[in-house]
């Protein structure tokens, strides 16, 4: 696994879109992306190859970068958590503000 | 000698920009009516500047380099970087003088924040500073603060860069009256199963520490237990700052709203600090009878 280089893309795709972005502008940027300069690992190609947000999640890709990389790919948030869902681990620790 | 004269935290969903109507008529009124409440008092302050801390997105900043802090030193800067943020992007005013001496009176004073001339301001800061100059002409430093990306600052330091800061705008001899403003939390997740979830137990708790004053309470929390109210619950830090910023005058918040806005996958709330001897205590709009302040009473 290449986490380093995992985020990088991630993050450089997404930017891409954002830099200086002009809607009105037409084109799409991130559609001519090339993800092949990246050191990825066959897993991480192929998550990022399929817009799979639950095997980055695995991979470890972080959660804001995750959040981003949804919203870029057009995933409603509904969609996302449900995709995600079944990854959840539960968490039975409880917070000073619970009685 | 500068003054705060206004200081507050709000929570910065960018839903409550590009998808305003997706939460109820009577959650806006509520969280927009104490924003704007704020606005009408920053402009009856008379308000110079305003100091925003947010956290940092990975808008400006990457791994190779993250600082826990960034001081926004530039004569402008631009936003909102997210093409779908249904704000006008604009060059922002910045505000050099005091940039500098926050960056150099915290670099003297056991901080080593980063800085930089050219901030590009996401939904974290733009939403809030919006709300409160919607002509977006309000000379603002931005400061990006690291809450995501571990390790991480823990929060009695982030308490203790407040402190420092606002002791920095009240040596600062270049203007009068000066807003600091925190923006993000309270609860929430991005990214991860539980996206959506807000804890309301955790909000309404926070939000009666920050009103007690009794700030022990939180300062010692660790990132396990922050994050049991969601991964994005570590924007705390950007309310505790503030609070810090204005201990020695105001150390008790008052809540101004809080909804919890499901559609926009947050705890939304606002809280001011009054930092006035004017008795202005009297323009805080009264509570109804259902605990909700309508800030258009004001």
């Amino acid at each position: 696994m290449s986490w380093y280089q995992m985020h990088r893309a991630v993050y450089d795709w997404v930017r891409v879109g954002e830099v200086n972005s002009d809607a009105s502008a037409g084109e799409d940027p991130r559609a001519s992306f090339d993800v092949s300069v990246y050191e990825l690992s066959p897993e991480e190609r192929k998550a990022f190859d399929n817009k799979d947000i639950a095997a980055f999640y695995q991979l470890g890709l972080h959660e804001v970068l995750i959040n981003r990389y949804a919203r870029a790919c057009g995933f409603s948030r509904e969609d996302y958590r449900r995709r995600l869902e079944p990854l959840a681990v539960k968490n039975e620790r409880k917070g000073r503000w619970q009685k | 000698m500068a003054e705060i004269v206004l200081a507050y935290a709000s929570s910065h969903a960018p839903m409550m920009s590009s998808q305003r109507e997706a939460a109820t008529e009577e959650q806006r009124k509520n969280f927009f009516g104490a924003l704007d409440f704020l606005k009408e008092q920053a402009t009856e302050r008379g308000v110079q500047a305003v100091v925003v801390l947010s956290n940092e997105h990975y808008t400006n900043f990457f791994l190779e380099n993250f600082p826990q802090y960034c001081i926004g030193l530039g004569e402008k800067n631009w936003g909102p970087t997210e093409e779908w943020l249904p704000i006008d992007k604009v060059w922002i005013p910045g505000h050099a003088g005091l940039a500098n001496h926050i960056a150099q009176y915290t670099l003297n004073n056991g901080f080593d924040p980063a800085f930089s001339h050219l901030l590009e301001l996401d939904h974290g800061i733009m939403t809030v500073y919006y709300e409160l100059d919607n002509g977006m002409k309000l000379p603002l430093v931005p400061i990006v603060q690291n809450c995501a990306v571990p390790p991480l600052v823990p929060v009695r330091r982030a308490y203790e860069f407040g402190k420092a800061l606002g002791d920095a705008i009240r040596s600062y001899d270049g203007l009068e009256r000066v807003a600091v403003v925190g923006a993000g939390g309270l609860s929430h997740w991005i990214g991860n199963p539980r996206v959506g979830d807000i804890n309301e137990e955790f909000d309404n708790w926070f939000l009666g520490v920050l009103e007690s004053g009794d700030l022990e309470q939180v300062l010692d929390m660790p990132n396990e237990e922050i994050e049991l109210a969601g991964n994005g619950n570590h924007e705390m830090r950007s309310w505790l700052a503030v609070a810090g910023a204005v201990a020695p005058t105001a150390p008790k918040a008052t809540k101004l709203a809080y909804e919890a806005v499901y559609p926009w996958i947050t705890g939304m709330a606002v809280a001011y600090w009054e930092t006035q001897d004017k008795g202005a205590a009297a323009d805080v709009p009264a509570m109804d009878d259902a605990g909700r302040r309508d800030a258009s009473m004001a």
